[in-house]
């Protein structure tokens, strides 16, 4: 399923984990075919990632979505080699950190990637802004300099005037702005999130969800994403792929999981999800193909979600116009591709 | 296997262990009884027979002997240990040198600004005064001296204890060495640590110091260890995904993290490396406990109040800011402090040039004559009260006469040893199986092959006497801080201010009262182990979660039958560990009580200290204390282990 890209930032190949004494013959029994359950009561082993292989191209983002104890951390930390995968090729922007030594993945670390995790993961005894500064300090960098460029951070991520606070004095939405600014402050090209908004607010999260969009326009990141919302999911991602037992079940685009679901485990997500407000006209727009734009059809942005350009399908026989930034025709909605993704989605 | 079947082996399991566990008490109960009708039946097992009596301390004596005369030629001491004495003693004295050189009046104003710094202005001025007071009080000198002592077994401590602890952390291999090696150093009453060091060292500060290291060393280690093991993995994580080694993730975000936990492992290491500089008077120490020892020797309780006074005031400024300096906030202060702070220093240096530093003799005033004079009051008037037979004489008389006494004879000669020596093997038995049965009888039979029978005997009935008291007392307080918070509140400084007392201290206000004997040192350790036994029996109750309280009161249970039928077994794990510590601390001041005529082993090991010719008898009774101290210890945490319920599978 995997289709190597030239370009790809991040590589992943048949990485498998296994935690426990036996990770063997807890291998033997997964090809086999049986459940992690099943392989932890006889070996006593846990299957955490399976035979997971993907990459991620550069300014990708890549959104791995599961239930909890589906092993999406265990993965991204596989990736990002804070774990030992137990089989399996990691290459990262060029680097083999599965045959790298320390020296190398330190430097990799210190210069191309950052990590931002569910809970944080502040420095409680430091301030914030000693928190931003941090990777940069291992780096080796001047006090004065890493503490010019963390507040420079905080203004991006909303937190001018926060410098001189301890991390517990801030709100959790706050504090996961630090852990933000702290990931960017390295200016690293590939960035890891472990279910960053998880433990937010539903309001907080969505703020924080359309400022990373944001700031992702901007920075053109490589983003490696998990979460367990598949809402999040379908909003953030690029591509997402979706997680069972250790296992990718499926990885596509938004728009191919919710049109076509590889089994009914992510029939189960699709069914539920709030397609008509995730889907944006460009996702489902089909591509204009020299036909004759009638100025009397109806116009919406490339960004409009499918529910606000329903009303203007319904009882109409002419597709809705989809227009960029400069009002220019890009494509056509047609009401059947809609009203085709809506009904998958709702049997 | 089905879900079905394993829960019924698993009840099954729990069935058998459960009527295993009964049958096993009636059978260790039977068998007591059945030993000690055997044994009374032949008179002729009364005390363990003289006669099997190894002769340890013969050796011993002989071995010192030898050290002392080898002491300047043998390679042992001229390539080992005189360096080691030599490089002590130079640091101990270079510290007295520096801390002599400032003025007198710097010290008062030091503790001033560090107490209001780290705990606040009214704690400041305090500091301020009872620092003058000592001088007032002419303790000056031997101030320096336990200070010096102190100071320099401090930093030895930090500067073993706090690598070691990283090292503990790091590798489970020195972990599993340390963990053991620390939990039997702990049960051991510090004063047991003088003898080894004597036999080696003689009287004098480096054996002080080195004994006080050992005993205080604890603390700091377990605690590093404790804090480094419990940063959260997550800020770990985060240090190393910026590419941070090894090594400036341990100096960046653990060791910072871990900071409170050293920091209070460092308060507990000085509290006890204060009290066992106090007892280290015994050998020679100098000091404040110097002077207390000496006035106790000579019954000069007005002068060893003045010095227990200076030792606790002391001690309590050292906890104070021990305490205060991780979590130190002078607020409002924090700038006039800074001010304050360069002052002083100015202040001192200059002071220190001048040359200021003889705390002036027109400032003395001396408060023994009056405390002499109440204690001889007391004498005369508490001792009985108007001939009624009511005071503190009739009342040592009976304890005494009516407990002490009869449980003394009663366990050293009317229960046969042989019996006692099974009753020990088969509470071991019973509280936890074959091997603490076997290490039991063991250490039983070991102290009687050092001919310690008879005085262990009478310190563990002086112990026991002790420890019901201090229970008796102890956990109905415990019960009603437990359902009280406003007591709770209240007592707590009380109890904190008895924890801080170095516990040679505290025999000297009971003796003012009850004169000299085995009381003073039964109730001076009632009053020791007391705060112990309240907080434990309050934390254990405390423990039981509010949805059983309220379930028990659903239906219907009063107050006393909540307490009796639910809280106290749920307790019950928690309340055996409080007769643990209360055991421990108690054993540990008996010992010590020896030097008010306490006797039983705390008298031998007193005088071995004090007379070289009995070196090898106070050996033999250092060895039976930590026997018993083992056996107690062993005994009491694995009745604890056995009140716990079933642990969830
Ligand atoms: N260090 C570990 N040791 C043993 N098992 C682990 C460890 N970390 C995770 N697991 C197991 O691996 C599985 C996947 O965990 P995780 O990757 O945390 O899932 P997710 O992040 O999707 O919730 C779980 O069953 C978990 O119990
Ligand atoms: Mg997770």
């Amino acid at each position: 399923m995997d289709t190597a890209s030239e370009t790809a930032q991040v590589r992943v190949e048949g990485v498998w984990k296994v935690f426990g004494r036996k990770p063997g013959e807890a291998r033997e029994m997964a090809e086999a075919g049986a459940t992690r359950e099943e392989i932890q009561t006889t070996t006593g082993s846990v299957v955490a990632v399976r035979d997971v292989t993907f990459h991620v191209d550069a300014g990708e983002t890549f959104v791995v979505m599961g239930l909890s104890g589906s092993g999406k951390s265990t993965l991204i930390r596989c990736v990002s080699h804070l774990v030992e995968p137990t089989e399996g090729r990691v290459e990262l922007c060029g680097v083999e950190l599965t045959r790298a030594d320390h020296a190398t993945l330190r430097n990799l670390r210190r210069q191309k990637m950052a990590m931002v995790f569910q809970h944080f993961g502040l420095f409680p005894h430091r301030k914030v802004v000693d928190n931003v500064a941090y990777g940069l300090e291992v780096q080796g960098v001047d006090r004065q300099d890493r503490q010019d460029r963390a507040r420079e951070l905080l203004d991006t991520v909303g937190l001018e005037g926060w410098g001189d606070h301890y991390p517990q004095q801030l709100s959790g939405g706050m504090q996961q702005r630090v852990g933000l600014a702290r990931a960017l402050a390295v200016d690293p090209e590939v960035l890891f999130f472990d279910e960053p908004f998880s433990a937010l607010d539903p309001l907080i999260r969505r703020d924080m969800q359309d400022e990373l969009i944001d700031l992702q326009m901007k920075l053109q990141r490589t983003l490696v994403f998990i979460t367990h919302d598949f809402a999040e999911a379908l909003k953030l991602a690029d591509r997402i792929a979706i997680m069972n037992d250790g296992a990718f079940v499926q990885v596509g685009t938004p728009v191919e999981i919710l049109t076509s679901p590889a089994d009914d485990y992510v029939r189960a997500f699709t069914q539920d999800a709030p397609v008509a407000k995730v889907l944006q006209a460009c996702s489902l727009m089909r591509p204009l193909d020299g036909t004759a734009v009638d100025p009397g059809w109806p116009q919406v942005s490339m960004t409009t979600p499918l529910e606000t350009a329903l009303p203007h399908l319904l009882g109409s026989t002419s597709p809705v116009v989809v227009v960029d930034e400069d009002n220019a025709p890009v494509g056509l909605l047609h009401g059947d591709d809609v009203a085709g993704v809506i009904s998958e989605n709702r049997p | 296997m089905t879900v079905v079947e394993e829960a019924r082996r698993t009840a099954n399991g729990l069935r058998t262990a459960s009527g295993s566990r009964l049958a096993r008490f009636i059978l260790a109960i039977g068998t007591i009884v059945v030993l000690v009708l055997v044994f009374r039946l032949s008179t002729n097992f009364g005390v363990f027979p003289e006669s099997w009596d190894i002769g340890l301390a013969d050796p011993i004596d002989r071995a010192r002997r030898w050290l002392i005369s080898n002491q300047t030629s043998h390679w042992l001491y001229t390539a080992f240990l005189n360096p080691i004495t030599d490089a002590i003693d130079w640091g101990i004295r270079r510290l007295e040198s520096i801390l002599k050189w400032f003025p007198w009046y710097s010290y008062p104003l030091i503790t001033g600004v560090g107490l209001w710094w780290t705990r606040g202005r009214v704690a400041g001025v305090l500091g301020l005064a009872s620092v003058s007071l000592i001088g007032i009080i002419d303790l000056w000198e031997e101030s320096f001296a336990t200070l010096a002592l102190m100071g320099v077994s401090v930093l030895i401590s930090m500067i073993i204890g706090i690598p070691l602890g990283i090292a503990a952390w790091r590798s489970d291999a020195v972990a599993r060495v340390v963990r053991p090696t620390l939990d039997a150093m702990q049960t051991m009453p510090g004063f047991v640590y003088l003898i080894p060091f004597v036999l080696l060292f003689g009287v004098g500060r480096v054996p002080a110091l080195i004994s006080t290291v050992i005993f205080a060393l604890a603390p700091v280690v377990r605690l590093t260890e404790v804090g480094l093991r419990t940063v959260p993995q997550v800020t770990v994580e985060a240090s190393e995904m910026f590419g941070a080694t090894e090594r400036q993730t341990l100096r960046l975000v653990r060791l910072p993290q871990a900071r409170p936990a050293i920091f209070a492992g460092m308060n507990q290491t000085t509290m006890l490396a204060m009290s066992m500089v106090v007892i280290a008077a015994f050998i020679g120490a100098g000091g404040l406990g110097q002077v207390v020892l000496r006035a106790m020797q000579s019954i000069e309780v007005g002068q060893a109040s003045e010095a227990g006074i200076a030792i606790v005031i002391m001690a309590i400024i050292l906890d104070r800011f021990s305490t205060g300096i991780a979590t130190a906030d002078p607020g409002h202060d924090a700038l006039a402090l800074r001010w304050l702070a360069v002052a002083v220093t100015v202040v001192a240096v200059v002071g220190g040039l001048l040359g200021h530093n003889e705390f002036p003799e027109s400032l003395n005033w001396q408060f023994a004559p009056y405390v002499d004079d109440a204690t001889d009051w007391a004498r005369d008037n508490l001792y009985d009260i108007g001939g009624s037979g009511i005071g503190t004489g009739p009342f040592s008389d009976f304890v005494t006469l009516r407990f002490v006494t009869p449980l003394r004879e009663l366990l050293s000669s009317d229960v046969p040893w042989p019996a006692m020596i099974g009753i020990g093997v088969v509470l071991g038995l019973w509280a936890r199986g074959i091997r603490l049965a076997v290490g039991i009888g063991a250490a039983l039979f070991a102290i009687g092959f050092l001919g310690m029978w008879a005085l262990s005997m009478d310190t563990l009935a002086q112990t026991i006497v002790a420890v019901a008291i201090t229970l008796i007392i102890g956990v109905p307080v415990g019960i009603m801080t437990s359902h009280n918070d406003l007591l709770r509140t209240a007592l707590k400084p009380v109890l904190d201010f008895f924890q801080t007392i170095p516990s040679f201290v505290l025999l000297v206000p009971v003796i003012t009262l009850f004169h000299v004997g085995r009381i003073p040192g039964i109730i001076a350790s009632v009053i020791y182990a007391l705060p112990a036994a309240v907080h434990y029996t309050d934390l254990g109750l405390r423990r039981v979660p509010a949805e059983i309280h309220e379930a028990a009161e659903s239906f219907g249970a009063t107050r006393g039958q909540r307490l009796r039928r639910v809280e106290m077994p749920l307790a019950a794990p928690e309340l055996m560990v409080a007769v643990n510590q209360v055991i421990m601390l108690i054993l540990a001041m008996v010992v010590i009580a020896g030097l008010v005529g306490g006797g039983g082993l705390g008298l031998e090991a007193v005088r071995g200290l004090r007379r070289s010719d009995a070196v090898g008898r106070g050996f033999e009774a250092g060895i039976a204390i930590v026997l018993l101290a083992s056996i107690l210890d062993r005994l009491t945490r694995a009745i604890a282990d056995r009140l716990r319920p079933p642990a969830a599978v």
